[in-house]
């Protein structure tokens, strides 16, 4: 008798499989041994140090060069900007992606790098005035977070991933401001605001997917 | 502006494409290795960490992956983490004596009248995790996973008669524990 037709018996509970099965251990652990499962946890957790394995092969020096001049030249732009007068949202955009791009530039991505929600949240509560929503998002998954200070006051940024790009998340209390999204130097940038907060999220991911991310963040 | 994305693109393109070929080829094994572990080590935390330790120096080695049975390489990084962990920590070299010098007996087995019922299978588990680590091996690696008898020679690195030798001898004392635990 084979394993297979031992495997049917157990199935129908024929008695006589008693009999072969103690004379085929092997049977017996095929078909009932446990088989452990891997924790939904552990493919979270190996996936975010994936990610963070894979993010140091970005040449960081050179962003940083880059990021540097950026800046100068934002800086420069903003000035314009101010001088001719362009809309406040225009300026806030350029601010929140300066963040986004401060946090990519520099070591200071994440104050708290933690991919659990309930961890990252209490984090902020006692350096914020205000709880930031902090959430789990299917196929993103959280980094952790840091404090961010622009504009006057101060904001919670949450850190999602997405292979190797990164998505920062700002969050800070404000009246409510219309949704939009917009491509800025390269960058997706999508914003919209809910129970008092804005939010903005910024990455270099494609369109698509950022804006997948925003549905099942906001969906959450 | 564009001098960003014009550094970053190329080096993130590569460890993208790296991370979704690896998540296509190897994550979908995530279960076989954490069963590995788990029997391994009999413990879950013990498990998580190491099957965590190997996915990392799987995908460190991915380079080094010929695009041969994503799962048995998987499985062979995760054999031996969990190998070094347990040397590490000073369990015993698992089998006692020499395997080649001993035959096994190829008595059959005269199997009592006894039903496989809801104890019987708390036991085949606890008989399974009694068995020694080299034999619980073999037998997890050809019983759960259907390994062949060469892919587990060459993930336990040692000849294929030896396998055989260590499945003849694991089935055996499976057998013998089962045969106490249910008289």
């Amino acid at each position: 008798m084979n394993c297979e037709i031992a495997r049917q018996m157990t199935e129908t509970n024929d008695p006589a499989l008693a009999q072969h099965q103690l004379s085929c251990p092997s049977c017996i652990v095929g078909a009932h041994a446990r088989y452990y499962e891997a924790p939904p946890a552990l493919e979270q957790k190996i996936r975010a140090s994936l990610w963070r394995e894979a993010a140091p092969a970005v040449p960081w020096r050179w962003i940083a060069i880059a990021a540097s001049i950026l800046l100068a030249v934002s800086a420069a732009w903003n000035l314009t900007l101010l001088r001719s007068r362009v809309a406040p949202r225009q300026l806030l955009a350029e601010t929140v992606l300066s963040a986004h791009l401060r946090s990519l530039s520099g070591t200071h991505l994440l104050d708290v790098p933690s991919t659990d929600q309930h961890t990252v949240k209490p984090w902020f509560a006692g350096k914020l005035d205000f709880s930031p929503p902090v959430k789990e998002v299917d196929g993103f998954p959280l980094l952790g977070g840091r404090i961010e200070y622009f504009e006057g006051h101060s904001a919670a940024a949450l850190v999602y991933g997405r292979r190797a790009h990164i998505i920062n998340l700002f969050v800070w209390p404000s009246a409510a401001t219309p949704e939009s999204s917009q491509t800025r130097n390269g960058y997706q940038m999508r914003t919209w605001s809910a129970n008092g907060m804005t939010f903005w999220a910024v990455s270099d991911l494609n369109q698509t997917e950022l804006a997948d991310f925003v549905s099942l963040y906001r969906r959450n | 502006m564009g001098a960003i994305s014009l550094v970053r693109a190329p080096m993130a393109m590569d460890s993208a494409r790296k991370l979704a070929l690896f998540e296509q080829s190897v994550m979908p094994h995530l279960n076989a290795a954490y069963n590995l572990a788990r029997w391994l080590t009999r413990s879950g935390p013990d498990a998580e960490d190491l099957v965590q330790e190997a996915s990392l120096r799987a995908f460190r080695a991915f380079e080094t992956f010929q695009g041969e049975d994503a799962r048995a390489w998987l499985l062979a990084i995760v054999r031996n983490t969990c190998f070094t962990f347990l040397k590490k920590r000073g369990d015993r070299p698992a089998i006692e004596f020499d395997e080649q010098a001993h035959g096994v007996a190829d008595e059959s087995p005269d199997a009592e009248s006894v039903l496989l019922n809801q104890a019987a299978l708390g036991s085949l588990n606890n008989c399974l995790e009694a068995l020694p680590l080299e034999y619980r091996e073999a037998i997890v690696l050809r019983e759960l996973e259907e390994l062949s008898y060469k892919e587990i020679s060459e993930i336990a690195r040692v000849p294929i008669g030896t396998v055989m030798s260590r499945l003849a001898r694991a089935r055996k004392r499976l057998q013998q524990c089962l045969e106490g635990a249910l008289r």
